[in-house]
């Protein structure tokens, strides 16, 4: 990534610290807290991202954000109250600002209509005019920003508008008469993924007219005849001729989400002469930012910042250049203005932040692979130890106790670095949900519990988009509308619950509704004129609430924003099977539906029950094991011919083989001569396992199945033992759950042999 | 352009994304070998899928020299196939 962009990412990832920030502030300030704090927290928020877009040339991102600021400077000093009415027009600014902010990242555009009238919307509140576009001066006063000592030169026209635009404005010089219109070629050929992923050719083409003149024409060569078609598969490629005076990189941006989803080109029909020495393809090489530094050092008198900022430039780390915000300028940065005599405030503010850096992920996950071997190493060596009869006072002994201990810290410690709380996630959802209810009409509470449970952050970046499609299908078929909730005696707000919290050494994701539930025969009579399943099928409530999860099913008759990209359960189920998790639903007709993920912790560490089955080495995880005992012979009951249940103070409940579940032995283990777990699953259901031995307690690292091998049924994941062999971690849940399946399964079984 | 008479009408739905295309193909599959006239009236969004769908049903009547054309296209209808450059329908296009 060229030095360039590398800044700009620093920049888009800071926004999305400034605008949960700003949500954050704003929801405080909904609450009541509207002391000088909290106001301004927001308008810093608002105006760094107001400053850095500037230093990037996002002009609607600028303009909307300085409307916003505008709005906030009059709370701050007080000429406007922050009255109900006010946070709430700012809330939904918030989320303008926020599609700004996206738009400007990943190309797409945010809907004029709606930036404008929240725009007007918050110019009512200060009661000014409607702005015109904004003059060079309204955009001087931000004391974060004033840090351009590396100006090139002060008739380029550009360096003053933005406070700090010499970088991008420099690149921009080096063509003497402004950017200039070029044409492009794109030829586009649409993978099937592309259409399966949701994404949408015609939006694509939209992006691409948004950036200049396009002239498009369609190749229908391998479209077959309409009996031959097949309806999901891509047939049709494109060729765009696109005038514009935009950069490849930007008409590359339109692709980001598609990338590798289709065959792209993208080529210049045309090269101006004034960039002769430039390579096309990389306008913005780190050649050319250090031939702009070099140019920029002959001006400056304070050589040795123009030589820091070089070096920044050059590290392939991404270095926050832009410098938005006081609080977030990074330390180097702050001394280079120190040391050119600027911005005192930016180095001042600089003191108070508390130290943070990026990391390049893959060195994390690198540290954390390696720790996990040195707690397999570790393990080993004290079992050596243990297996050489050194005794347990000596030296050695105690020397490994120390080992171990250290060694746990060091884990813990490692996988902290990665984890980090959903509420990141659950973040985003109060907007999707004021969002969803104004589409739908419908007057919704959303809450939420449990955002500080942590999480591995790969499980993180893929669960938004099953929670907000779940959030999304809660609200609009499960909650009614205000009149109908008033009729059936609730009242007129629904609640949508979203709660997340560790339970059996994974992570369960609630969402909830209090709405009508599942319409039961309505799900039953889709499934059956879609042809999922037989007219006379005699299914379970459980299994009618299941069919929605079936490909294919959709109960809603249109596809709607609300529904979004038009995909169905199914698609959530999938992708939280692709995670290695489940998901379950439980509905009560009138009292709402609740959905329950659950998914592992990848990479964590888990304590574990170590016990042997058949010569077989498995790990249950402690966090699901609720006590261990010898059944005694009077407790065991048969109700079948394989099925047993123990009775545990007066309750009966069912035990499991789990050599026999399994398949590890075919004769079921004796009761009274193995050790029964009693276990509790999702949801409280308990069961007891059946194994032959316990060996001991122990913390093992957990090994992805899915990843190495593939995901197995009543198996969560794999360990290495001290010893060298492998171990399998039970799946708890799924074993409890399976036990009605595998009682299915010999039914049959015996009918078959009868 | 003169319809016969005798011409099935087939109604477009409004949203014609991917979820539509499998069924828009198996029903004007079911109206092959008849004069075609499309009412395109209600679409609001075509996607690429349902496009190549129609490009296919417009080549498949072509060579069957069977008549075909689409009335009363919406103007999210006419705007989505100037943008995806779809000329090849364009002159089945049947204002009022």
């Amino acid at each position: 990534m060229d030095p360039l962009e590398a800044i700009k990412v620093t920049f888009f990832q800071e926004c999305e610290e400034q605008l949960s920030e700003l949500e954050s502030g704003l929801l405080a300030m909904e609450q009541g807290e509207t002391d000088s704090e909290t106001v301004n927290a927001v308008f810093r928020a608002v105006h760094s991202i107001k400053g850095g877009a500037g230093a990037f040339s996002l002009e609607p991102l600028v303009r909307f954000a300085h409307v916003f600021e505008t709005t906030l400077d009059d709370v701050r000093a007080g000429k406007l109250a922050p009255d109900n009415n006010v946070v709430k027009v700012m809330l939904r600014a918030a989320d303008v600002l926020a599609d700004h902010v996206r738009a400007a990242r990943d190309g797409g555009v945010v809907e004029e209509a709606r930036s404008q009238e929240l725009a007007a919307a918050l110019e009512a509140l200060n009661g000014e005019a409607p702005l015109a576009p904004i003059a060079s001066e309204d955009l001087d006063d931000m004391p974060g920003l004033e840090f351009i000592p590396l100006t090139v030169s002060d008739d380029d026209g550009f360096g003053d508008d933005f406070g700090f635009t010499p970088l991008s404005a420099g690149i921009i010089d080096l063509e003497p008469e402004g950017p200039a219109l070029r044409r492009w070629t794109v030829q586009l050929r649409p993978k099937n993924a592309l259409y399966a992923k949701a994404n949408e050719t015609g939006l694509l083409l939209r992006e691409l007219k948004r950036l200049g003149d396009i002239q498009v024409s369609i190749d229908p060569a391998e479209l077959p005849r309409l009996a031959e078609l097949e309806p999901e598969q891509a047939y049709l490629a494109w060729t765009v001729v696109l005038t514009t005076d935009r950069s490849q990189s930007d008409i590359q941006e339109v692709f980001e989400f598609v990338d590798g989803d289709c065959d792209l080109t993208i080529t210049a029909d045309d090269v101006p002469s004034s960039l002769p020495t430039l390579d096309e393809a990389n306008i913005d090489e780190p050649f050319d930012v250090m031939a702009l530094i070099q140019q920029a050092q002959a001006d400056v008198q304070a050589a040795p910042a123009a030589a820091i900022m070089a070096e920044i430039l050059a590290a392939p780390a991404p270095a926050p250049v832009f410098a938005a915000s006081a609080p977030s300028i990074p330390a180097p940065l702050a001394a280079t203005a120190a040391a050119a005599g600027v911005a005192p405030d930016a180095a001042h503010g600089a003191a108070a932040q508390q130290a943070t850096i990026r990391v390049d992920l893959d060195r994390v996950d690198r540290l954390i692979d390696l720790v996990g071997e040195l707690v397999i190493n570790q393990a080993m060596l004290a079992q050596r130890v243990t297996e050489s009869g050194v005794p347990r006072s000596s030296n050695i002994a105690m020397g490994l106790d120390d080992l171990e201990h250290l060694t746990r810290e060091i884990q813990d410690s490692v996988m902290a670095i990665r984890a980090q709380p959903v509420k990141s996630v659950f973040q985003r959802m109060p907007r999707l949900v004021r969002e969803v209810a104004a589409m739908t009409g419908k007057q919704v509470r959303l809450v939420t519990e449990g955002e500080g449970t942590e999480v591995d952050k790969t499980v993180i970046e893929r669960l938004t988009d099953p929670i907000t499609h779940m959030i999304r299908n809660a609200i609009d078929h499960g909650l009614e509308r205000p009149e109908v909730r008033v009729a059936a005696g609730k009242g007129p707000e629904g609640t949508v619950r979203l709660s997340a919290a560790h339970r059996s050494g994974r992570i369960v994701i609630e969402v909830s509704d209090d709405g009508k539930g599942i319409d039961r025969p309505r799900v039953r009579q889709i499934a059956i004129d879609k042809g999922l399943i037989e007219v006379d099928s005699n299914l379970s409530d459980e299994d009618v609430d299941n069919l929605i999860f079936m490909p294919g099913f959709s109960t809603a008759s249109s596809v709607s924003d609300i529904s979004g990209r038009g995909v169905g359960m199914d698609v959530v189920k999938r992708s939280i099977q692709g995670l290695g998790g489940r998901i379950a639903i439980t509905s009560r007709p009138g009292q709402g539906s609740t959905f329950t993920l659950s998914l592992p912790l990848t990479l964590a560490v888990l304590d574990g029950m170590v016990v042997s089955v058949c010569d077989h080495t498995l790990v249950a995880p402690l966090t699901a094991i609720i006590e261990s005992l010898q059944p005694k012979a009077q407790d065991v009951r048969a109700i079948g011919p394989d099925a047993y249940v123990i009775a545990i103070r007066d309750t009966y409940t069912p035990l499991i083989d789990v050599g026999a579940m399994l398949g590890y032995r075919t004769t079921p283990l004796d009761p009274t001569k193995g050790v029964a777990l009693l276990v509790e699953g999702e949801g409280g259901a308990r069961a007891a396992l059946m194994v032959d031995a316990i060996q001991g307690q122990r913390q093992v690292v957990i090994k992805s199945l899915e990843a190495n091998y593939r995901q197995v049924e009543g198996i969560a994941a794999a360990t290495i033992l001290g010893d060298g062999r492998v171990a399998l971690i039970l799946d708890v849940d799924n074993v409890v759950a399976a036990r009605r399946r595998e009682k299915a399964r010999s039914d049959a079984k015996l009918a078959a042999a009868g | 352009m003169t319809e016969p008479a005798s011409a099935s009408r087939l109604q477009l739905i409004e949203n014609l994304d991917l979820k539509a295309a499998a069924s828009l193909r198996s029903e004007l599959l079911s109206l092959r070998h008849m004069p075609l006239d499309i009412d395109a009236s209600n679409v609001q969004r075509l996607g690429g899928l349902c496009l190549q769908v129609l490009m296919s049903a417009q080549a498949t009547w072509a060579a069957d020299t069977i008549p075909f054309a689409i009335s009363s296209p919406s103007p999210a209808f006419q705007e989505a196939l100037s943008l995806f450059g779809a000329e090849d329908l364009q002159p089945y296009l049947q204002q009022g």
